[in-house]
C-alpha cells in the first residue's frame, strides 16, 4: 500500500500545475502515480529550505507488487543522518546561480523531463488498461519504477553533495609507517543489483507458456479483426498533451577540419611497388590478407613520402626565418650525421663528378680542341659533350659514338699562309709532380682518356724518388691514382687484355704491377722478391700478346722488359711474376762479323759482356720478331725463339739508341733515335740506315710515329719538340716547337683518335699540343706515301 | 684471366710522401673539397644536409642557407620530372647555367652538394 500524503502548499506552482494538466479518469492506478508524484515534488521545497533536515521529511515509498511482496527498491547510497547541510545548497546555488528564478526554471526543467516520462506512461497506460486488464497492474508497477527514478537522481544528487561534504573534512596526515603498513583489503562480492530488466517479448514454441501465449495471439488477432464494426470499440480522438519544448544549446571544443591533398606521380607509384616487391609476401595461405594488408602500408608510405617532402620543403622555407635559432640548437645533434655524410662514398663520388664538371668549365674549349668538337661559346649553348660519365675504364662506346657523330674534322680550308703549328691546349701537372722528370708516356688501351705518366729521372746521380700517375683527360689538374715511391719510374705501360693493369719500371730494376680500378696505392704484383729481378734500370715496359702456337693455348699476354743489365725479360703472371730471359744482350764490336758472337779486341777490357738494352720494339706484325737498342749504338734485331742470336743488326747510331719505332703504316720501316743527336730512319733488310735526321745538336730521347700517317713522327730532343713530315721535306722538320729554357723535353706520345700529341718534359709537366694546319690530310694514312719516298731516294748517310 | 691478390707486406714501392695512403675516405673527402675550392672560378662551394643546414660552406650563412632552400625546391622538382618520365631513372646532377655564372648541384637523399662557378675567366 502506497501511503498517500495530502498535498502542502508549495512554492513552486509550476509543479502541480503541470502535474494537473495531464488528467485522466479515476483510474486507481493513476491517482497513485500522482500522489506519488506529489509526495516526490515535495522533498524539492524541503531542500531549498535550507534549515530543516534533509533526511527527516522524506516519506518512505513502498512499492508492493500485486503479489504483495514489498520490492521497495532500496537506493543504493545511504546518507549518513549526522552530516551537516549547509553546503550542498551552496553547490547547487552555484552551479545555477543565486536567482531564484533560476532555480525554480532549473528545477521546472528538471520536473519536464520528468514529465514527459510519467506522462508518457500515463498514455500508456490509459492505452493498455483500455485493452488489457492484466495489464493494469504492470503499469502501476512501472510507473513506480519510474517515478523511483527521479527520486533516486535526487537522491544520488544529495548523495553527491554529501559525498562531497564527507570527503573534504578527514584529513589524515599520512605518515611513513602508515605507509608501510600492510593493509588488508578483504575483497566480497555485494548482491547482483539489476538496474535494468527487459523481460523478453518472445517466447519459445516449446516452452509451457507457448500455448498460452499462442492463445493469446490468436484472441488478439481476432480482436483485431472483430473490431472494424464492432460496436463495442468506439472510435474516440483524443488530444495529446505535448509538452512544451525547450531549447538547450550547448557547445562543443571547435573541430578542427584539416584539408590533406596528395598528389600521386608515376614514380610514386613505381616507388610503392617496389616496395612491396622488395618485402615479399610470407605465404600463399595469407596471400589475400596480405596484399590488403599491403596495399595499406604502401599507401601510408606513400603519404609518407610526399609528407616528407612537403615537410622538409616547409622546413626549408621556415628554416629561413629562424636559421640560427635551429643552427644553435640542432648542430650538436647533427653533427654526427654530417660526418657520416661527409665519409660516405656517394659523397666522395659526387665530388668527383663535380670537379670533373669544373674541369669540363674551365677547360671546355682546350677539351673541345682535342676532341675536334666545337667550342662552346657564351652565350649561346650548343650543347657541348657531357664529360659526366666517371667511370674511366669502362669508357662506354657512347662516348666514341658520338664523337664519331659530332666529330668534324677541320680540314684547314683557310687561306693557308698560316703554317702548320703546334698550339698549346693545356698540361697535366700538378704539385706533385713539380720538378720531377717525366721519363714515359702511355695510354690506356680501352679507355682513351686515361693516361699514365711516369716520372724520374735518366741519370744515376740526379735520382729522386718517382712517381706514377694516372691522368684522365677529364680533369688536367689533378691526377686520378698516384703511385709513389723512392725509386724513379723509369718505363710505364697499360695491359691490353687487363686494361686495368698497369706496369711501372723503376730505377732500382723492379717491376711493379698495378690495378687502376682500386684505389689503393699498393701494387698488385711486385718483382722485387723475384730472383732473376732485373738489376739496372728497366728502360722500357711493354705488354705483348703473343700467340703460343705450340703450346696450343690462347694468345697469351707477356709483360716484356729490357733493362740495363743487357736482359731481355719476359714476366708472365701465373701466380707471381714469372720471368724468362728472351735474350741477353751481348756486347759486340763494331768491326766483327754481324752475328753476335763474342769478340774480344786485344787490349780491350771488358767490364762486362753485357750489353746494357735501352729500348726495344715490337714488330706490330710478328710478335716474334722484335728489334732492340743498345748502349753501344746498335740495334739488334733478335726472334723469340731464339735467345743466344741476333737475327741482324743494324749499326749506324753512335751513341746509345733510346727510343725504336715501327712505321704503323710501313711494316718494314722504323725509326730509331739517340744520343748521337740523330734520328735514322731504316728499313728492315737493310742493315744501313735509310734515311737520317740531325737537326741539332742535342741528345734525341724520344720519337714517336703519327697513328694517322706514314709519313710523319715528332721528334723530341733537349731543347725541342720537332714534327717531321716525309712528304713535305726530309731535310727540315715541319714544325718546330723550342722549349722554354731551362726545360728539356723528354718524351713525346700521339693522341691515337685527334690531331693532338703529349710532350712530357723535365719539370714535371706533359703538355697537350695539337697540330694544327697540317699540309696533308692527317687521317690518310697510306704506306703507299712512304713506299713512293723508299723508291726514289735512297739517301744513305752514315 | 687468373686474379689478381695484393701481395702482402715487404713490398719497397709502398706509398710515401705528401699523400699517405692510408688515412681513409675522410681525408680523401677532404682533399678534393679543397681542391674544388681552390679551382679557378669557383665562387663558392657548399654541402648541406637534408635539412637544409649547411655542413660545409664557403659562403656566409644567409647565402648559403637560402640557395640550399631554393635548390632543394629545384631539385625536387627535377627529380620528380625526371622520374615521372621514367620512374626507374633517376636524378644524378644538375647544372643551371645563367649569365653570371653556373651552379652545379649533385643531389643525395641525404645531403646536397653545391659549386658556383664563374667560367667565364
Amino acid at each position: 500500500m502506497i501511503r498517500s500524503v495530502g498535498p502542502q502548499p508549495k512554492k513552486s506552482i509550476s509543479f502541480t500545475n503541470t502535474v494537473k494538466g495531464g488528467q485522466t479518469k479515476g483510474y486507481i492506478g493513476a491517482n497513485q502515480s500522482r500522489m506519488a508524484m506529489s509526495k516526490t515534488l515535495m522533498v524539492l521545497p524541503e531542500i531549498k529550505t535550507e534549515k530543516m533536515n534533509i533526511s527527516t521529511p522524506r516519506t518512505a515509498i513502498q512499492v508492493i507488487n500485486a503479489l504483495g511482496v514489498d520490492v521497495t527498491p532500496r537506493p543504493l547510497y545511504h546518507q549518513d543522518p549526522h552530516m551537516g547541510t549547509a553546503k550542498p545548497n551552496k553547490l547547487l546555488t552555484s552551479q545555477e546561480g543565486s536567482y531564484s528564478s533560476d532555480y525554480i526554471s532549473s528545477y521546472s526543467l528538471y520536473q519536464n523531463t520528468i514529465n514527459p516520462s510519467m506522462l508518457g506512461q500515463f498514455t500508456r497506460s490509459v492505452l493498455g488498461s483500455s485493452s488489457v486488464s492484466k495489464s493494469s497492474a504492470s503499469t502501476t508497477e512501472s510507473i513506480a519504477e519510474d517515478l523511483e527514478e527521479p527520486s533516486y537522481k535526487r537522491e544520488k544528487l544529495t548523495s553527491f553533495t554529501d559525498l562531497r561534504v564527507v570527503r573534504a573534512t578527514p584529513e589524515k596526515i599520512v605518515t611513513k609507517e602508515d605507509l608501510q603498513k600492510t593493509i588488508e583489503i578483504t575483497l566480497t562480492e555485494t548482491e547482483t543489483l539489476s538496474f535494468f530488466n527487459l523481460p523478453t517479448v518472445l517466447i519459445s514454441v516449446e516452452s509451457e507458456e507457448a500455448e498460452k501465449v499462442i492463445r493469446r495471439n490468436k484472441i488478439y488477432e481476432t480482436l483485431c479483426r472483430n473490431r472494424l464494426g464492432n460496436d463495442l470499440y468506439v472510435e474516440r480522438m483524443m488530444q495529446t498533451i505535448n509538452g512544451a519544448p525547450k531549447n538547450k544549446e550547448v557547445q562543443c571544443d571547435k573541430i578542427v577540419k584539416e584539408d590533406k591533398g596528395v598528389m600521386s606521380s608515376t614514380w610514386d607509384l613505381y616507388d610503392s611497388y617496389n616496395a612491396m616487391d622488395l618485402s615479399p609476401l610470407p605465404t600463399k595461405q595469407s596471400m589475400l590478407e596480405s596484399t590488403s594488408k599491403a596495399s595499406i602500408p604502401s599507401k601510408d608510405r606513400e603519404q609518407r613520402v610526399i609528407g616528407s617532402t612537403i615537410e622538409k620543403n616547409s622546413e626549408a622555407s621556415s628554416l629561413m626565418d629562424i636559421e640560427n635559432v635551429i643552427l644553435t640548437k640542432i648542430r650538436d645533434d647533427e653533427e654526427d650525421h654530417s660526418e657520416s655524410i661527409m665519409k660516405s662514398d656517394k659523397f666522395r663520388q659526387d665530388l668527383f663528378f663535380m670537379e670533373r664538371v669544373l674541369m669540363e668549365n674551365l677547360f671546355q674549349p682546350k677539351l673541345a680542341a682535342y676532341h675536334q668538337l666545337p667550342v662552346l661559346k657564351e652565350p649561346e649553348p650548343e650543347g657541348p659533350e657531357d664529360f659526366l660519365e666517371g667511370e674511366k675504364l669502362e669508357q662506354e662506346t657512347e662516348e666514341e659514338v658520338k664523337k664519331e657523330e659530332e666529330e668534324e674534322i677541320e680540314i684547314g680550308t683557310e687561306e693557308s699562309t698560316i703554317p702548320a703549328n703546334l698550339e698549346r691546349l693545356w698540361s697535366f701537372s700538378c704539385d706533385l709532380t713539380k720538378g720531377l722528370n717525366v721519363s714515359s708516356l702511355a695510354w690506356n688501351k680501352t679507355n682513351p682518356d686515361l693516361l699514365a705518366v711516369g716520372y724520374g729521372h735518366f741519370g744515376f746521380k740526379e735520382q729522386k724518388r718517382g712517381l706514377a700517375c694516372c691522368w684522365s683527360i677529364k680533369n688536367p689538374m689533378w691526377p686520378e691514382r698516384i703511385y709513389q715511391s723512392p725509386y724513379g719510374v723509369t718505363a710505364v705501360d697499360f695491359s691490353t687484355g687487363a686494361p686495368n693493369l698497369l706496369a711501372v719500371g723503376y730505377h732500382n730494376g723492379t717491376i711493379a704491377i698495378y690495378n687502376v680500378q682500386s684505389n689503393s696505392n699498393v701494387p698488385v704484383l711486385d718483382s722485387s722478391e723475384s730472383p732473376l729481378k732485373h738489376l739496372g734500370p728497366v728502360w722500357q715496359l711493354q705488354w705483348i700478346e703473343q700467340d703460343r702456337g705450340t703450346t696450343g693455348d690462347d694468345k697469351r699476354e707477356i709483360l716484356v722488359s729490357i733493362s740495363a743489365d743487357g736482359r731481355i725479360s719476359k714476366w708472365v703472371i701465373r701466380k707471381g711474376l714469372d720471368c724468362h730471359d728472351l735474350m741477353r744482350l751481348r756486347r759486340t764490336t763494331v768491326s766483327s762479323s754481324k752475328k753476335g758472337g763474342e769478340k774480344e779486341k786485344k787490349g780491350e777490357a771488358l767490364i762486362s759482356r753485357q750489353a746494357p738494352g735501352m729500348c726495344f720494339a715490337f714488330h706490330p706484325k710478328d710478335t716474334n720478331i722484335y728489334l732492340a737498342g743498345t748502349e753501344e749504338g746498335h740495334i739488334h734485331k733478335c726472334s723469340c725463339s731464339y735467345n743466344e742470336q741476333y737475327l741482324d743488326t743494324y749499326r749506324g747510331h753512335k751513341g746509345p739508341v733510346y727510343k725504336i719505332a715501327w712505321n704503323p703504316f710501313c711494316h718494314d720501316v722504323f725509326l730509331s733515335c739517340s744520343a748521337d743527336w740523330g734520328v735514322i730512319m731504316w728499313q728492315q733488310e737493310n742493315t744501313n740506315p735509310f734515311l737520317s735526321f740531325y737537326p741539332t745538336t742535342y741528345v734525341v730521347y724520344d720519337v714517336a710515329w703519327s697513328p694517322k700517317s706514314s709519313c710523319i713522327f715528332a721528334v723530341a730532343n733537349e731543347s725541342r719538340v720537332e714534327i717531321w713530315d716525309l712528304h713535305v721535306s726530309t731535310l727540315d722538320p715541319l714544325i718546330v716547337n723550342v722549349a722554354n729554357p731551362g726545360i728539356k723535353f723528354t718524351t713525346v706520345l700521339f693522341a691515337k683518335q685527334t690531331d693532338c700529341l703529349l710532350v712530357g718534359d723535365s719539370d714535371g709537366q706533359v703538355a697537350v699540343y695539337e697540330l694544327r694546319n697540317m699540309p696533308t690530310a692527317l687521317d690518310s694514312g697510306q704506306g703507299d706515301i712512304i713506299d713512293t719516298l723508299l723508291g726514289p731516294k735512297s739517301n744513305q748517310q752514315g | 684471366m687468373t686474379e689478381w691478390t695484393n701481395e702482402p707486406g715487404l713490398c719497397p714501392l709502398r706509398s710515401s710522401g705528401p699523400r699517405p695512403a692510408g688515412l681513409g675516405a675522410q681525408a680523401e673527402v677532404e682533399e678534393t673539397l679543397k681542391r674544388i675550392q681552390s679551382h679557378k672560378g669557383v665562387i663558392g662551394t657548399m654541402v648541406v644536409n637534408a635539412e637544409g643546414i649547411p655542413i660545409r660552406t664557403t659562403l656566409d650563412n644567409s647565402t648559403t642557407v637560402q640557395y640550399a632552400g631554393l635548390l632543394h625546391q629545384l631539385t625536387v622538382k627535377a627529380r620528380s620530372t625526371v622520374r615521372d618520365i621514367d620512374p626507374q631513372n633517376d636524378l644524378t646532377f644538375l647544372r643551371i647555367r645563367s649569365k653570371k655564372h653556373e651552379i652545379m648541384v649533385a643531389p643525395d637523399k641525404e645531403y646536397l652538394l653545391i659549386v658556383i662557378q664563374n667560367p667565364c675567366e
